[in-house]
This record gives C-alpha cells, sequence and structure tokens, in this order.
C-alpha cells in the first residue's frame, strides 16, 4: 500500500511537470478551445445585447440592440435597450426610436456630439431615462434605461 | 554565507548545478526567443539576453547555494513590478490615462486578471456569460488565456501559484521584505480565514448583482493597474478604497509584520487557490525524527501557513503556497519540499528537484514577456 501511494504520487507530480510543459506551446489552442464553450460569451449587460435591427442612414448607420433585462435567474424589473451608430456620424443626431418595433415611437434621442450632450424624450412609459452616452471606436452608443413591462 | 552553505543540504556541487540548469535554459531560450532571436532591434536584444541570463543565473543559484525562497523571491517581485509596468504603458499609450472611460467598459476592452476567476463562476452556471467587459480571446489580456494560464498553474502547484505565478503577489512579498526584523509580531493567525468569508461575499455579491464587485469595489491592485475613471462621488470612493487597501495591506502591514498581509487576509482567489493545495502533487513535509521543534519555521512563513501546533502535529497546513522560506531557515533540515505520497524524509532532493523545475518553468516562461518588455522600454528612455 506504502508504495503504490509512493508511486502514484510520484506519476501525478510528473504529470503535473507535463501539465506545465504543454500549457505554453499550447495556449493557443486551449484558450481558443476554452472560447468556444457556450458559457463564454460576455453578459449582456456589458456586451448591450445582439443587435435587433438596424436603420441604414445617410453617412452612417444606427444598430438597435435587444433590450437587456438579464439576471442571475429570472429577467430583472430594470434594463437598457443600446443604440450604436456606426460610421461618420454627424455632429448633431435626432432619431426616434421604436425599439420593440410595435409601430408606436418609444423614444427621441437627441445627442450633440461635440459638446457630449445627450438628451432622451421618452414617448413611453416604459422609457426611464439615460443611463450611458459615450464616444466609441466605431462612433457612438447610447444607452437608454427601461422598464419590463 | 560559508556556514549556510555547509549547513545546507540541498547544495550541489557547481558542475552538478550546471547540469540542472541545463534543461531550464534550453527551455527558456525557446520559448523567449522562439528559437530565433530577432537581431534587427538591438535593445530588445539586450532586454531579452539580460532576461534569459538573470532567470538562469537565479535557477542556477537555486541548486548551488541549496536556497529557494531568497531567489525565487527576486524574480517574483520583478515579475510584479514589470508586470504593472506593461500594464500601465499598454493602458497609458492606448488611453492617455491609468483610468478606463465607459467607452472601454462598453466596447469590453478591460485586461482580464485571475482575481476575477471566483465572481464569474456562479453567473456562467447560470446565465452561460461571463460577467467582466474584457475580450473572450484575441488581444492584450484576454478572457480565456489568463483563465487557462492560472486553471493549470493551480492544478500543478496549488496555491503554489501564490508564490510562484501571481503577478500580484510578488508586491506584498515585496514590501514584508523591506525591514530585517518585524514592529508588529503578534498577530492573530484566525484573519487568515477572512479570504474565505470575503470569496463567499463576492461570489455571492457578484451573481447577485452581475457585476465583479471585488474588482468594482475592493481590489488593492487597481492602484498599480488601472482604476474607473473619477467622475462622481461613488467612483471617488471606489479609488479611495483601492488605495487605502493597497496603503495598509500591500504596503504599510508587510513592512511591520514581514507577512503577506494581502494575499493571507484579502484576497478571494488565494482561498481558492488555497483549497486546490488539496489537488496538487506538491507539497511541504515536515521529518518529525529530525525537527527539533526550534520553530524558526513558523515565524518566517509569510503567509500564516506553519503554526506550531502544525510543527507538533507533524505537517504543514493547506495554506501553504510552497514558497520555501521555512525550507530554507530550517537548522536541521527537517522541512523540505515532497509530493503526496510520499513519506517526509524520503526522497527530498528528487521531490525539490522536480518540484522547482516544475514552479520555475512556469513563473520563467509566464514572467519573460512583461520583464522584456519592461528592460527594453527602460533601455529606449535612457538611449532616447
Ligand atoms: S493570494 Fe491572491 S494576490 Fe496573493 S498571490 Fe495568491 S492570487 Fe495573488
Ligand atoms: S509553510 Fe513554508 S513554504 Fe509554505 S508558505 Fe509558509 S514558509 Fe512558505
Amino acid at each position: 500500500m506504502k508504495k503504490i501511494k509512493i508511486i502514484s504520487g510520484i506519476i501525478w507530480a510528473f504529470m503535473a511537470l507535463i501539465i506545465i510543459l504543454i500549457l505554453f506551446p499550447g495556449l493557443n489552442s486551449f484558450s481558443v478551445a476554452l472560447s468556444k464553450l457556450p458559457f463564454m460569451k460576455i453578459n449582456p449587460n456589458f456586451a448591450g445585447g445582439d443587435a435587433a435591427f438596424s436603420y441604414v442612414q445617410e453617412r452612417c448607420t444606427l444598430v438597435v440592440r435587444k433590450p437587456v433585462f438579464d439576471g442571475l435567474l429570472s429577467e430583472r424589473k430594470h434594463g437598457f435597450v443600446q443604440l450604436d451608430w456606426r460610421g461618420e456620424l454627424p455632429d448633431v443626431i435626432s432619431d426616434t426610436i421604436d425599439f420593440d418595433r410595435d409601430g408606436g415611437s418609444d423614444f427621441v434621442v437627441n445627442l450633440k456630439r461635440n459638446d457630449a450632450v445627450t438628451v432622451i424624450n421618452p414617448l413611453s412609459d416604459l422609457v426611464t431615462g439615460l443611463n450611458v452616452s459615450v464616444p466609441t471606436s466605431y462612433g457612438w452608443t447610447v444607452r437608454v434605461g427601461l422598464k419590463r413591462e | 554565507m560559508e556556514k549556510e552553505l555547509v549547513i545546507n543540504g540541498y547544495r550541489k556541487s557547481f558542475g552538478k548545478s550546471l547540469l540542472y540548469t541545463l534543461p531550464v535554459f534550453l527551455i527558456t531560450f525557446v520559448f523567449m526567443s522562439g528559437g530565433r532571436p530577432d537581431f534587427s532591434d538591438p535593445a530588445r536584444l539586450v532586454a531579452l539576453l539580460v532576461t534569459f541570463a538573470g532567470m538562469n543565473l537565479l535557477y542556477f543559484l537555486m541548486h548551488y547555494t541549496g536556497r529557494t525562497d531568497r531567489y525565487r523571491a527576486i524574480l517574483f517581485i520583478i515579475f510584479a513590478l514589470s508586470l504593472s509596468f506593461t500594464l500601465i504603458s499598454n493602458i497609458v499609450q492606448m488611453r492617455n490615462s491609468m483610468s478606463f472611460s465607459q467607452s472601454d467598459i462598453v466596447e469590453c476592452r478591460i485586461p482580464f486578471c485571475h482575481l476575477v476567476i471566483p465572481m464569474m463562476i456562479i453567473p456562467a452556471a447560470f446565465t452561460k456569460s461571463i460577467i467582466f467587459p474584457g475580450s473572450i480571446i484575441g488581444g492584450f489580456a484576454d478572457i480565456s488565456s489568463m483563465v487557462i494560464l492560472w486553471l493549470f498553474a493551480t492544478i500543478a502547484l496549488g496555491r503554489g501559484f501564490c508564490s510562484w505565478g501571481c503577478f500580484y503577489g510578488g508586491w506584498d512579498d515585496g514590501f514584508s521584505r523591506i525591514r530585517k526584523k518585524p514592529l508588529l509580531k503578534k498577530i492573530s493567525d484566525s484573519w487568515k480565514w477572512m479570504p474565505f468569508a470575503l470569496l463567499l461575499m463576492v461570489m455571492l455579491t457578484a451573481a447577485m448583482t452581475l457585476v465583479p464587485t471585488y474588482c468594482d469595489w475592493i481590489c488593492p491592485f487597481k492602484a498599480v493597474t488601472e482604476f474607473e475613471q473619477v467622475t462622481d462621488t461613488e467612483s471617488a470612493i471606489k479609488a479611495g478604497i483601492f488605495i487605502s487597501l493597497f496603503g495598509g495591506l500591500v504596503v504599510a502591514l508587510p513592512v511591520v509584520t514581514r507577512k503577506r498581509t494581502q494575499c493571507s487576509f484579502l484576497c478571494p482567489l488565494g482561498a481558492i487557490n488555497t483549497l486546490s493545495n488539496k489537488i496538487t502533487p506538491f507539497t511541504v513535509k515536515i521529518d518529525n525524527e529530525k525537527c527539533t521543534k526550534c520553530y524558526k519555521c513558523t515565524t518566517v512563513c509569510p503567509l500564516f501557513a506553519l503554526s506550531r501546533e502544525d510543527v507538533n502535529g507533524g505537517r504543514v497546513s493547506v495554506f501553504c503556497s510552497k514558497c520555501g522560506k521555512c525550507v530554507d531557515v530550517c537548522p536541521n533540515n527537517a522541512i523540505h519540499f515532497g509530493i503526496k505520497g510520499v513519506p517526509a524524509g524520503s526522497f527530498r532532493n528528487f521531490s525539490r528537484n522536480l518540484f522547482l523545475f516544475v514552479s520555475f518553468i512556469f513563473i520563467s516562461i509566464f514572467s519573460a514577456g512583461s520583464i522584456i518588455n519592461t528592460i527594453q522600454s527602460l533601455l529606449n528612455f535612457i538611449i532616447s
């Protein structure tokens, strides 16, 4: 029994050596394999939700994302919808948004990029106001707070 | 020095030490240079040679002098400093500031570090997603690579990660070495359970809020990496917490106690690494026949992993990070690196050689990039 314990301990120690020796040459492949697992995606509360639809404008495109209410076990009462303007943006933006595509406008975004001033005019009870408005590498992003129906 | 060399049971001859260094020499050469050093940038070439020579010298000295902790600590501390330097210079280059903005969060551009891992677990299980605004794969410090690096190292080394891999641990390890003697000697070691309480708290709060709460509110290393732009009262309070915890637990307390207080009393990942000591094959053992109960080892242990009761019971606790400090000070060579299943006192040289090889390969390859970058930047700065 003592001998078996010693031998298995030493075998395990050599396996630890192999683990470290294969780690660096295999780092890229292991990381790619890990990144493909179903849970390896950024939570929509950070990433902003999947794209729902887009409006192609004169020199830029407005992408409206799906509303995000994600909680641990169920949806939360409060969430947001993210809007991305991509491309060459005008200095002043004014867009009316129907984020749930029910045929009725939900809010108007007025954005003056140079002054970094963003105003949200809610047209629906579900809209709570501005959460985030920031310049991005691709243009501009706004997150508008929502209440769940 | 001569006396130390005589009493140290792990000391090898010059030739034998060279022979033991040869595999590390070859492996580090291949990984650092890609097998083919780049001669086009002299500053980078010099940085690479200095790093390569320095690392191999440290490993050689571990065998030649029989001492572990002294040479491990040099590399570990340089790693912590150079990683912070590399991270800060990358961030400043990208954003002209050490702080990150809302845009960086919205675009998921925050570099990932292993301290986030405990908070990812419950949300990943329930929401099938990662609650961190970083890159899943590709780019600087992506989530997949950092998780793989930590996971493999933790399986192989257990809490050894905290003395041979973590690029934060070198900060409080470094400050704990500044004074020769501690000013504050009596600290209750029950504080070492604190990281488990914090681990539970941050895991639950992160699960409830879907925000990595430790990074958001507590992590002292924000002070030497990056932090949220101070734009309102909340972000100012957060910055205050990061700086106070860094000043208190990473600088002041380690200086006055000679202990790694941040790692012992705060870090939630340290708690997980402690549990991983149960699976790693490597350990530190006490040979009861040689131990005279002088308790020198308990005094020097920086992580409260070795109490008098542990020594009397003939075993090192699960908190051990295999730093080797106790092994270095033991006058009777009673405490030694060991392998689980192998009785204390047997195979001590073999166990030490194998453990040093595994852990040194990890820290040297993991740290090489940031050390080379730092030396190269310093050289470029001096030349310009
Ligand atoms: S306790 Fe935490 S900060 Fe300290 S070395 Fe371990 S993982 Fe790093
Ligand atoms: S018991 Fe020894 S090897 Fe383990 S952490 Fe303490 S000093 Fe380091």
